[in-house]
């Protein structure tokens, strides 16, 4: 049996407590790292414009999100007259519970490896440093991530006015294009750990950099997820969705007062959220040498610093790319990241059956390669085919 | 099921936060509402273009697409976890299934489903002499506007 030992033998008040703790620590932590996250954005973003960002509010200017967080709330909430009332108001809850509900199933801490399996004992009962870890924990993260789609694409419905629309259409289109890249990375991961729980994820990467599936798995499914985890975000260079000098505001044109801050909320959180999973899937977790004394709080901090250099990188893409055209984008993720992706994945099962039942590798690579021939070859061919239908359109028009 | 405890428990508390703020916002900002105020997003000037209702086909093509794969997606899953234990018959089964997948997917490829590029060639180069201030610049959102006196132009009246 697997999961979390907490509630392994029952369910009392004490585990309810601890669960009840456990919850609320991520929650805070959620909040407060967006507050934080907000400001590394604009203070880096600075740096990098050689600007001095905000520096009013706070030391540091560290309670600028702070003080527009509580400004938000004095802010009248307007709503277009033909929008619709019932799904505008509903769209900024999937948004805020589903950047909320990823989170839970990410380990944050606890010593993997060397027999440990990453619990900690709190008030004399066992449990993982993590919210939940159910058996199906990456799914649980890529429904999340999907239904997230859901609120922007209602929000931009429903806001009856043209700029949200469009720009809504546009963002579900990025989102399930990416998705389908995101969800094969993931799965190349899955074979590697042969688990789909988080926690047996992280343990399985547990002894050394070498075992981190970044490098076990050929850095490619790293590349790819990153890529389209920056496309899920709508983060630049990818936040077509947004493109002020197009849509004005994307999805939340219509969105002020509260409403829109907690858009603006949901965005940063799966921010970090994003972070903490590509450091769950390809960096080992919290996986990192225990320094000296208290065994359950270094892996802690490995975690948060890995989080943190993942957030620097995002920031750093907005500051250097410029934003992809609309085609760009389609193309990149159709014909470039899901054919990549998906021979990478079966050649990875492949290179994983190989090793297990100890096949002959020249039969086994050289298959590989005559199948990546084959699909390089009827790739090219329906792509020269597609280039021709488009350049007949081109002249009929 | 009680792994799925602590999930509900973290649902239910960011509902009550959006809830809680929402109900907050209410009470503490001022509601001083007017049709500007009341009307879609336009820039500024009054709405007067409809909303589009017709979209390219091609973000349906898109999301069909999607469709297909992320069934594939969803039978990778059970595959990828017990890749170990089925072997080569497990390995040879998903191969012919991603094979006809990615069949389709070259075809719709081949059939130009997949191209965004721009639907037409600019005809006149930006430059072109024939390109003037009076025939670029379209003067909207005069009309209306509320309570203004709108100012006919000369040329506008010729």
């Amino acid at each position: 049996m697997t999961g979390d030992p907490l509630y392994l033998d029952g369910v009392d008040l004490t585990d309810l407590g601890i669960m009840l703790i456990k919850v609320l620590v991520a929650f805070t932590f959620l909040l407060v790292a967006t507050m934080f996250m907000v400001w590394f954005e604009r203070k880096l973003i600075s740096d990098m414009q050689n600007r001095i960002g905000p520096n009013v509010a706070g030391p540091w200017g560290l309670l600028q999100t702070f003080a527009d967080g509580v400004k938000f709330f004095f802010k009248e909430d307007l709503r277009p007259e033909n929008a619709d009332p019932l799904i505008f108001r509903l769209a900024p809850y999937i948004s805020a519970v589903t950047a909320f509900l990823s989170f839970a199933v990410v380990p944050i801490g606890g010593s993997f490896g060397g027999g440990d399996s990453g619990t900690v004992t709190i008030f004399g009962r066992e449990t993982f440093l993590q919210v939940a870890d159910p058996p199906i924990g990456i799914l649980l993260l890529l429904a999340m991530s999907s239904i997230a789609v859901y609120g922007v694409m209602l929000a931009g419905w429903a806001s009856g006015s043209k700029y949200p629309l469009i720009g809504s259409v546009r963002a579900s289109a990025q989102a399930i294009s990416y998705e389908a890249a995101l969800g094969m990375a993931t799965v190349v991961v899955v074979v590697l750990a042969g688990t789909l729980s988080t926690h047996g994820i992280v343990a399985a990467q547990s002894g050394g950099i070498t075992r981190w599936f970044l490098i076990s798995s050929g850095i490619v499914p790293f590349v790819v997820f990153l890529i389209a985890a920056t496309a899920e975000l709508n983060r630049p260079p990818f936040d077509l969705v947004e493109a002020e000098q197009e849509l004005v505001g994307g999805f939340h044109t219509e969105y002020s007062s509260i409403r829109f801050a907690l858009f603006f909320l949901a965005e940063f959180m799966n921010v970090i959220t994003m972070s903490a999973i590509m450091v769950t899937l390809f960096f080992g977790g919290p996986a990192g040498p225990i320094l000296f004394g208290m065994t359950w709080f270094w892996p802690t901090v490995w975690f948060l610093l890995k989080v943190l250099a993942f957030l620097f990188v995002f920031v750093w893409f907005r500051a250097t790319l410029p934003r992809l055209r609309y085609d760009q984008l389609m193309h990149l993720g159709w014909k470039l990241l899901i054919p990549l992706i998906l021979f990478w994945l079966m050649f990875i099962s492949l290179k994983e059956l190989r090793a297990a039942y100890d096949w002959n590798w020249l039969v086994t690579y050289g298959s590989a390669i005559l199948a990546l021939a084959v699909g390089t070859a009827l790739l090219l061919a329906a792509l020269r085919a597609g280039d021709r239908v488009y350049r007949e359109e081109l002249e009929d028009a | 099921m009680e792994q799925y405890l602590p999930v509900l428990t973290l649902g239910i508390l960011g509902v009550l936060f959006v809830l809680l703020s929402i109900i907050a916002s209410r009470l503490l900002a001022p509601e001083r509402s007017t049709i500007a105020k009341r009307s879609a997003y336009e820039c500024g000037i009054t709405d007067q273009a409809a909303i589009p209702e017709r979209f390219p086909v091609k973000f349906y093509l898109v999301a069909m697409l999607f469709i297909m794969f992320d069934i594939e997606i969803v039978f990778l899953y059970p595959w990828a976890v017990a890749n170990d234990e089925l072997g080569l018959f497990g390995l040879v089964a998903m191969t012919i299934f991603a094979g006809i997948f990615f069949l389709s997917f070259v075809y719709e490829l081949a059939k130009g489903g997949l191209n965004w590029g721009p639907g037409r060639r600019i005809q006149t180069p930006a430059t072109s002499p024939e390109r003037t201030t009076a025939s670029t610049i379209k003067k909207v959102g005069l009309e209306g506007r509320l309570n203004l006196a709108t100012t006919t132009d000369e040329s506008e009246a010729a």
